[in-house]
């Protein structure tokens, strides 16, 4: 799963640690989050796609690894 | 806050009885290396506990669901390793004359450091994929 939670943040002018507190988890979230070392839950990906003002699918994109 | 101070007190538990342990007895032959784990876990458990104090000050949470899942993971890998540390120590027990308090020593010590290093894989290669 890749995303494309950068680009949509730095468009808004905000700071990992400024999306971190919107979304209520820690700074080093959001950048395990950007380097895709972590798959959000559901929650989050929800959350993070409220603030950054775009759809889930858009921030996310999932490749079958296969 | 509780947890920060938690770590604090069991922090100074451990540094209390390592005192203790050296001040009543000495430390005989083999046992400076041990004493140097065991300084590298309180090193490594400083670290974390400053890591809470940061995150207290900056006003985020304290855990989250990345840390979470992470201390499940590092659980789930350092117990299984665990338990072939402990299968091979009771290996060589039979063949290494080895006094008990000594071998469970070793059991715990090399339990901590696994899972400190567990924790390490899983701080740098991330927890990509369920």
């Amino acid at each position: 799963m890749t995303n494309r939670i950068k680009e949509f943040r730095v468009k808004l002018g905000l700071t990992q640690e400024e999306l971190a507190k919107k979304v209520n988890v820690r700074r080093e979230t959001i950048v395990f989050l950007e380097k895709n070392k972590y798959n959000p839950s559901l929650r989050l990906a929800f959350d993070l796609a409220q603030i950054l003002n775009v759809s889930v699918e858009e921030l996310f994109s999932f490749e079958d690894e296969k | 806050m509780k947890r920060i101070v938690l770590m604090g007190v069991i922090i100074l538990m451990v540094v209390a009885t390592v005192y203790l342990w050296i001040s009543n007895s000495g430390l005989s032959e083999g046992e400076g290396p041990f004493l140097g784990i065991i300084a590298l876990i309180l090193v490594f458990a400083g670290f974390l506990l400053i890591r809470r104090i940061k995150s207290w000050k900056a006003g985020e949470p304290q855990e989250d669901e990345l840390t979470k899942k992470m201390m499940v993971r590092t659980a789930a890998l350092s117990y299984y390793i665990s338990l072939y540390l402990w299968v091979f120590l009771l290996y060589i027990q039979d063949r290494v004359t080895f006094d008990k308090d000594r071998l469970i020593g070793i059991g715990i010590v090399g339990m901590a450091v696994i899972f400190a290093l567990s924790w390490l894989f899983y701080h740098f290669r991330g927890v990509p994929n369920d």
